[in-house]
């Protein structure tokens, strides 16, 4: 079975290795016997979303997602039906942020995609650092790393994860991330899929599931990756 | 009692790194941070005693190089130049470089300044030391966590050239990033003037004019952002160079010409791609203090690169080559030096994330560690903090079998007694030092005999 992946603008979203997203789900399906195919989107593509199984939004700086969310606002009905109706999508850094009504950057307050019910707002102070979620949804723990001058308050809909180390989505609430049927958002940035295996085949399970594979996947050589992990885990939890 | 305060500052930082010396540290910046408080107009006083140029040098890549090439043009010339030559590069390493040129009763002996300072740091030590020129390498991405997004390091260089409106600036006229920083003011540019063909799989930083925020074209790109740059909907494009490098020849060292404002030829006998510009930004630099430029070939060609730049030693009868690489850019072009060499070698790849290396390492999936696949690789070693993480890039980048090993003396030794014909070793900025000593120690240890 092929799985297609759409990588939305990768030349203007990719502002610290969101590349090794994309590797990462690709890697683990061929190694479970799937073809993976690799769609590249660029300003001015129609995106076909009817033949798309993930959808990639990665991060990028202030101008780039501006340009990326005017691109994408023409399409943003057909963007809306493909995730509510279980569409996968993941977006990462400040892919995030365009996906809600409104959102704010140093500049000011734009319209955003309406995808979810909910707005960002900017503040001056920079959230940076590692960070460790405690995540239902996978059943385990996430590590990443956090670069934002956003806030987003999430209401009823539910985290990715519970910050255990870092500041999260408003560095109040305790929440990182937000998950609405098969979206996954968080402002964990660049490559959060190569050092949390578990989270990309959850997003690779979702993906097949929805095309009627309901097979469960074999496990398979995780040696680097979970040493990786440790390493994050042990350096951020002492 | 302002005089009393400089002795007494000055007298505390001499002994304070001295002592620290005696200890075996480097400790080039915390005495002269210790004399500021003590005395915070101590830089002031020295700096101002200045009857020569004072040139600063700012921007990701390239920094240390070029500082001390612009030092050794200036040593040539019969100056005595201030020089904080070990790099560091924020307000208290420029204090220690002043002090330690100075008289214990505050008498500054020398006639010109060249000083590295970090991005971040410029704002905070010009209000201290007025800079005639001040250069800006590039603009890359770099230790995105210290930074954040590169418009507010560009907002940070704008800051510190605001408060010296005086200053002539020398920039990559390459870079349209570094660009941004000419409007309004007095500059001269520098940069390769032709196609080398050197790109490779990168993403771009100034992928956006940064005047109207339209996509950028590019007649020809050389890496990262560099190229000849322009903008279809403002105008806004490569200045015309004042100083240009041309008829490049880099098959065996490097070779060639440099127009504009000047005409001459340079051979030099290292590699790189990125030297070229670390070589032009010290001639403009010369040129503009209006020095003559006859006979600086010598200058370029004794030039020894400084600890960790393509540094080569000779352990058990084989070549080790050493290289600093931090970021992306200096990766790739790290990588694409390391390609020119087609003999069969041993790659160790190095990443540790201190605070000054930066805690992030995302970056390293920005790297095109793909393209060594084509380089005759014998076996790829990785080490440092961030092992694991490299273990991951590179398995997901299709390499098999790479080794992960710790960074001790031993490991060293073993990387390179496999069987390649050469070794290379790229780290990043805290792994470099310990690298260093011990590739020292075991060259020295080889020279006896010890190791075959």
């Amino acid at each position: 079975m092929i799985i297609t992946i759409a990588n939305l603008y990768p030349d203007l979203l990719n502002l610290y290795g969101d590349f090794g997203n994309i590797r990462t789900l690709c890697y683990r399906l061929n190694e479970r016997g799937y073809e993976a195919k690799v769609t590249e989107y660029f300003v001015g593509d129609a995106i076909d979303f009817d033949n798309t199984d993930i959808i990639y939004l990665g991060g990028g700086g202030e101008k780039e997602l501006i340009a990326v969310n005017e691109e994408l606002c023409p399409v943003r009905d057909k963007l809306k039906s493909y995730v509510e109706d279980g569409g996968v999508m993941l977006a990462t850094c400040s892919g995030f942020e365009i996906l809600g009504k409104t959102f704010e950057t140093e500049s000011g307050v734009f319209d955003g995609l309406g995808i979810l019910n909910i707005s960002s707002s900017w503040n001056k102070d920079r959230f940076i650092g590692d960070v460790i979620l405690d995540s239902t949804l996978v059943n385990d723990k996430i590590v990443g790393f956090e670069n934002h001058n956003t806030r987003i308050e999430i209401g009823s809909y539910e985290p990715l994860g519970i910050v255990q180390c870092g500041c999260g989505n408003d560095g109040i609430n305790g929440r990182e991330g937000v998950c609405y049927k098969n979206l996954i958002a968080t402002f964990l940035h660049g490559p959060l899929l190569p050092k949390n295996p578990s989270l990309a085949d959850y997003i690779l399970f979702k993906a097949l599931e929805r095309k009627g594979d309901s097979t469960p996947f074999i496990s398979i050589d995780d040696t680097e990756e979970n040493a990786a992990r440790e390493y994050m885990l042990k350096k951020i939890m002492k | 009692m302002r005089k009393i305060r400089n002795i007494i500052a000055i007298f505390v930082c001499k002994l304070l790194t001295f002592a620290s010396k005696l200890l075996g540290k480097k400790g080039s910046s915390g005495p002269g941070g210790i004399a500021m408080k003590i005395s915070p107009t101590l830089l002031k006083d020295l700096s101002s005693q200045l009857k020569g140029p004072i040139i600063m040098v700012c921007g990701t890549n390239g920094k240390t190089t070029t500082n001390n090439l612009i030092y050794s043009l200036m040593n040539a010339k019969g100056k005595s130049v201030v020089c904080n030559n070990v790099g560091a590069n924020m307000l208290p390493g420029v204090a220690s470089a002043f002090i330690n040129m100075s008289s214990l009763f505050g008498k500054l002996k020398a006639d010109c300044a060249s000083i590295e300072c970090d991005e971040a740091s410029l704002r905070r030590v010009v209000p201290h030391v007025s800079p005639t020129m001040i250069v800006v390498t590039n603009m890359f991405r770099d230790q995105l966590d210290r930074y954040g997004e590169i418009e507010m390091t560009l907002g940070y260089l704008n800051e510190a050239i605001e408060k010296v409106p005086d200053v002539t600036l020398v920039l990559n006229g390459d870079d349209p990033v570094t660009m941004q920083l000419a409007k309004g003011r007095k500059f001269v540019t520098y940069g390769v003037d032709e196609n080398c063909n050197v790109s490779v799989r990168e993403s771009k930083e100034g992928k956006f004019c940064l005047c109207c925020g339209r996509e950028l074209s590019y007649n020809y790109y050389h890496y990262s952002q560099l190229g000849d740059y322009y903008c279809k909907n403002c105008g806004f494009k490569r200045p015309r160079l004042d100083y240009f490098a041309k008829n490049i020849n880099m098959d065996d060292g490097i070779k060639f010409d440099i127009n504009g404002k000047i005409e001459t030829t340079l051979s030099v006998n290292y590699r790189g791609f990125y030297n070229i510009y670390n070589i032009l930004a010290s001639v403009c630099v010369l040129c503009e203090c209006k020095e003559s430029y006859v006979g600086i070939n010598s200058v370029f060609d004794e030039y020894k690169p400084q600890i960790g730049r393509m540094e080569a030693f000779c352990i058990g009868g084989k070549t080790t080559v050493l290289n600093l690489a931090k970021n992306p850019a200096g990766f790739n072009q790290a990588i694409a030096t390391v390609l020119t060499d087609k003999r069969s070698k041993d790659i160790l790849i190095a990443i540790n994330d201190m605070p000054s290396d930066g805690k992030d390492i995302s970056w390293i999936w920005d790297v095109d560690f793909e393209r060594l696949a084509e380089g005759n690789v014998n076996k790829i070693y990785v080490s440092g903090m961030r092992k694991h993480d490299l273990a991951v890039r590179l398995k997901y980048g299709g390499f098999k079998n790479v080794s992960v090993v710790g960074s001790e003396r031993d490991d060293l030794k073993k990387i390179i007694s496999d069987d390649g014909e050469i070794c290379y070793m790229l780290v990043n900025y805290t792994v470099l030092f310990a690298t260093q000593a011990n590739l020292k120690a075991l060259s020295t240890l080889s020279e006896g005999g010890e190791i075959k």
